[in-house]
């Protein structure tokens, strides 16, 4: 819905979005796209990593990759919650059916994306996830 | 006057007294009569002797009356040893002829010397018969009286004589008739004991024996024929054909025909028939030969035949003929053709279904020449083997050897031919063997090849869903990688200012994840594209980490820790390098698979290489999952068995199949701890891999010491 450009903010008031994926091509290219969205935006390569980043609490939107060796993407959502925690959450994935996307929209994700996606629809689904309710 | 008397009285006497001798000498005949020549004579003598006094009398009887001339001389007294008849009667005819005839000097000194008269009575009408001289040295000699009763004697003598002659003749007739009679007789008995006996043989004979008449009409008809029929003899002989009544109703007309076109024309016949058995009723097929008998002007006399029980022959014959039929049926139906060498005269005797497989002429005769220009050229010197075997081995060995055909169309023929070395009767070595044609067994083996490499290399190690999975999960990666950084791309340049360093970058990292596509694409098509199995030398290492590489992403997502431990000295092996893959893509998809519940310890998979014994080399993928039942070891790899849910079933069975055409062996072990190890190992160089479509080894068992085929 919103266009691609958004006014230029300094660094520092840029909404981080976090990004937690295995895969090297997705850590180097979304976190470019993001900033063309004009938001800040960090990649770990793995759930662990993202744990002891340090920038939980500064993450208001989390695009998390499903299947990780270690923590899974689920388990990191879990453990967020548990640390309360909830940042919204996009989950991005390559190989899931419908029933576990179904699943995981239910236990509090905003949007489940089948790769590979259009830059429009990971801005809509940013959008909605940073949307207040 | 007395005197007068006197004399008239001797001269009644006298006359008398010849009348009483001429009764006498009238009676002789009669007294003859049965008599024979010697008889004859000897009374006549005696009575001439005695009646008239005579001092000598002889008779000679000529060669007309008797085979012998007969010369008897008599004398009135005995003076002393004779002189010979016949020189006496001799010395008499002389004398004879003398005026004063006196004693032959012959007689003289016996007789006495003075006169004698002599007198010679013809017998016969001209003296043919012979003569009687009768003598007597007084004078006077013959009176009156005394010359009738000589003459009278004389032709009296001839009646007995030719009466005794006659009656000898007859006798001799007689005799001669008798004997001639008795060889007759003899004769005819011996020669019908003979015939009774032939009869008696022909009664005897095993077959059936009969002659017939020139119209047909048997007349005669030994014991064995109307046993046989229980026909009569007057029924047979009733008609010319009565017999047929005896024949089968189905070989009547046949039998009617050969039988009258043979009697007609006087040709004789020879004939099958059935005949029945009066005896059980059963039908037995004999031979009815009949041959012609002429007489000196060539009319037909008669015909004579045998009818002779040839049913053990024909039933044998039968069978021999359907098991002849049934061999070559047999033949046909497994295209097997079959043969007999010698290799000691390279004698060679082929079966019909053998031409036929060679496409040469039935009945051809079989030369080396002939074989060695059908078979393969390169097939060839197995022909020159086998003969060398056999003249380096004493005992007896089988042969099994493939080799193949090159017809004149170019086509290819593969036979497997199977031998067996007996020995005949003369101790001389012989080979028997069995060749098939295997062609079609041949191509659908390959067929059944090709498509099992097709099933393994299409479908083919794991299913359709999992396989487009697989597909989309590799080329997913770097196509998410793409459209980011392209529209990360769009955007810097629209910026305003335009990013153009970030742009490149962007425009970089694109096409550096659209090479990476296109080599994973790549992969992905040489793993599962359609092709025929060939042979090179590979490098088991590099194929393994090919294959580790197409899978690691795949293995990392499921959090398999993967621990390659390869050889440094593994040789070259020879087989297809893409089914190989597979087989290892397949193992490890299987141990990672295992591993998928796995939480309490590492999902380890080992993937190991290394040398095995006897040339070989041996790969094993040990996973740390959930093992297998060892009840179900040996279904493991049973095509369709499969403990997935969504399995096909067909990783292991075809793995199984592309090691076993790699002439290697797959086999699953459990390990002492979790989990289960998959293990192949194959031959460096597999013997008969060597040449795609070349000959299969022949099976010589070994000989010792001399080099073998």
């Amino acid at each position: 819905m919103s266009c691609g450009v958004l006014p230029r903010r300094s660094a520092i008031d840029r909404i981080l979005v976090s990004v937690v994926d295995d895969d090297e091509s997705v850590r180097e290219s979304l976190p470019d796209l993001l900033q063309q969205f004009g938001f800040a935006a960090r990649a770990f390569s793995s759930a662990e990593e993202f744990l002891a980043s340090g920038c939980i609490d500064q993450t208001r939107c989390l695009l998390l990759d499903v299947a990780m060796p270690g923590m899974t993407g689920p388990d990191l959502q879990q453990e967020l919650i548990r640390r309360r925690k909830t940042i919204p959450t996009i989950f991005i994935t390559a190989d899931v059916g419908m029933t576990v996307r179904q699943r995981l929209i239910e236990q509090g994700a905003v949007e489940c994306l089948f790769k590979p996606f259009s830059d429009t629809v990971l801005l809509d689904a940013v959008n909605s996830a940073l949307r207040p309710k | 006057m007395d005197v007068q008397y006197e004399q008239d009285a001797g001269e009644i006497k006298r006359l008398q007294r010849c009348i009483n001798d001429l009764v006498c000498l009238l009676a002789l005949p009669a007294l003859w009569s049965g008599g024979d020549i010697s008889q004859v004579l000897d009374t006549l003598l005696n009575t001439l002797m005695r009646m008239l006094r005579l001092d000598l009398v002889s008779v000679r009887l000529n060669l007309s009356v008797v085979e012998t001339p007969i010369e008897i001389v008599r004398v009135a007294q005995s003076f002393g040893p004779m002189p010979p008849a016949h020189e006496i009667c001799e010395a008499l005819n002389h004398s004879l002829g003398d005026n004063s005839p006196k004693w032959p000097p012959l007689l003289r000194n016996l007789m006495g010397d003075g006169e004698v008269s002599m007198v010679p009575l013809p017998l016969g009408l001209q003296g043919e018969l012979g003569v009687i001289i009768a003598a007597a040295q007084r004078a006077g000699f013959p009176q009156q009286t005394e010359a009738l009763l000589l003459n009278v004697a004389a032709s009296q003598a001839c009646i007995g004589l030719q009466e005794a002659r006659l009656r000898s003749q007859q006798k001799c007739i007689a005799d001669e008739l008798d004997r001639r009679v008795a060889r007759r007789t003899a004769e005819l008995t011996a020669a019908n004991a003979e015939l009774q006996l032939q009869v008696g043989l022909l009664q005897r004979l095993p077959v059936s024996a009969w002659t017939l008449k020139p119209d047909g009409t048997p007349d005669f008809v030994n014991r064995v024929w109307l046993e046989y029929s229980g026909q009569t003899l007057d029924f047979v002989r009733s008609r010319p054909d009565a017999w047929i009544s005896a024949v089968h109703p189905e070989d009547r007309e046949t039998a009617s025909r050969s039988f009258w076109e043979g009697v007609r024309s006087g040709q004789g016949f020879a004939m099958e028939t059935r005949f029945l058995r009066a005896r059980d009723g059963t039908y037995r097929w004999h031979l009815n030969q009949a041959v012609v008998l002429r007489d000196a002007e060539g009319k037909v006399l008669k015909f004579v035949g045998t009818t002779t029980d040839i049913d053990d022959q024909k039933r044998a014959e039968e069978k021999l003929r359907r098991s002849e039929a049934f061999l070559a049926e047999g033949q046909r139906l497994g295209q097997i053709g079959s043969y007999c060498w010698r290799p000691a005269t390279d004698e060679i005797t082929w079966s019909a279904e053998l031409y036929r497989i060679y496409e040469l002429e039935i009945g051809m005769p079989v030369t080396l020449e002939l074989i060695r220009s059908r078979v393969h050229p390169d097939d060839v010197t197995l022909i020159e083997k086998m003969k060398l075997v056999d003249q380096a081995r004493e005992g007896s060995h089988d042969f099994e050897w493939r080799y193949r055909l090159l017809m004149p169309d170019q086509s290819i023929k593969y036979m497997h031919a199977v031998a067996h070395s007996t020995r005949d009767q003369n101790g001389q070595s012989e080979y028997m063997a069995s060749v098939q044609d295997v062609t079609a067994r041949r191509l659908a083996e390959e067929a059944r090849d090709k498509a099992q490499s097709e099933l393994a290399s299409v479908a083919r190690v794991m299913s359709l869903g999992a396989l487009t999975a697989s597909i989309a999960h590799e080329v997913n990666q770097p196509l998410s990688g793409i459209i980011t950084n392209a529209s990360t791309c769009l955007r810097m340049l629209g910026a305003d200012p335009p990013q153009v360093e970030g742009a490149r970058e962007t425009a970089r990292r694109t096409i550096r994840d659209g090479n990476r596509m296109s080599e994973v694409i790549a992969r992905l098509r040489a793993l599962f594209s359609k092709k025929e199995p060939t042979t090179e030398s590979v490098n088991l290492n590099d194929a393994v980490l090919e294959v580790i590489a197409l899978s690691i992403l795949e293995l990392q997502k499921n959090r398999v820790v993967l621990c390659p431990e390869l050889a440094d000295d593994l040789p070259l092996i020879t087989g297809d390098r893409v089914q190989l893959q597979q087989v290892i893509l397949n193992l490890l998809r299987n141990g990672s698979d295992a591993m998928c519940t796995v939480e309490d310890r590492p999902r380890q998979l080992v993937i190991r290489t290394e040398r095995d014994n006897g040339d070989r080399v041996r790969l094993t993928v040990q996973d740390a999952g959930i093992g297998f039942d060892p009840q179900a070891a040996d279904r493991l790899f049973d095509a369709f068995y499969t403990t997935k849910c969504d399995g096909m079933g067909i990783g292991l069975s075809v793995s199984r199949s592309i090691i076993e055409r790699h002439h290697g062996r797959l086999w699953a072990t459990l390990n002492e701890g979790p989990g289960a190890a998959f293990s192949f190992s194959i031959p460096r160089t597999p013997a008969g891999l060597a040449h795609a479509d070349g000959i299969r080894n022949i099976q010589a068992p070994a000989v010792t010491g001399s080099a073998a085929a």
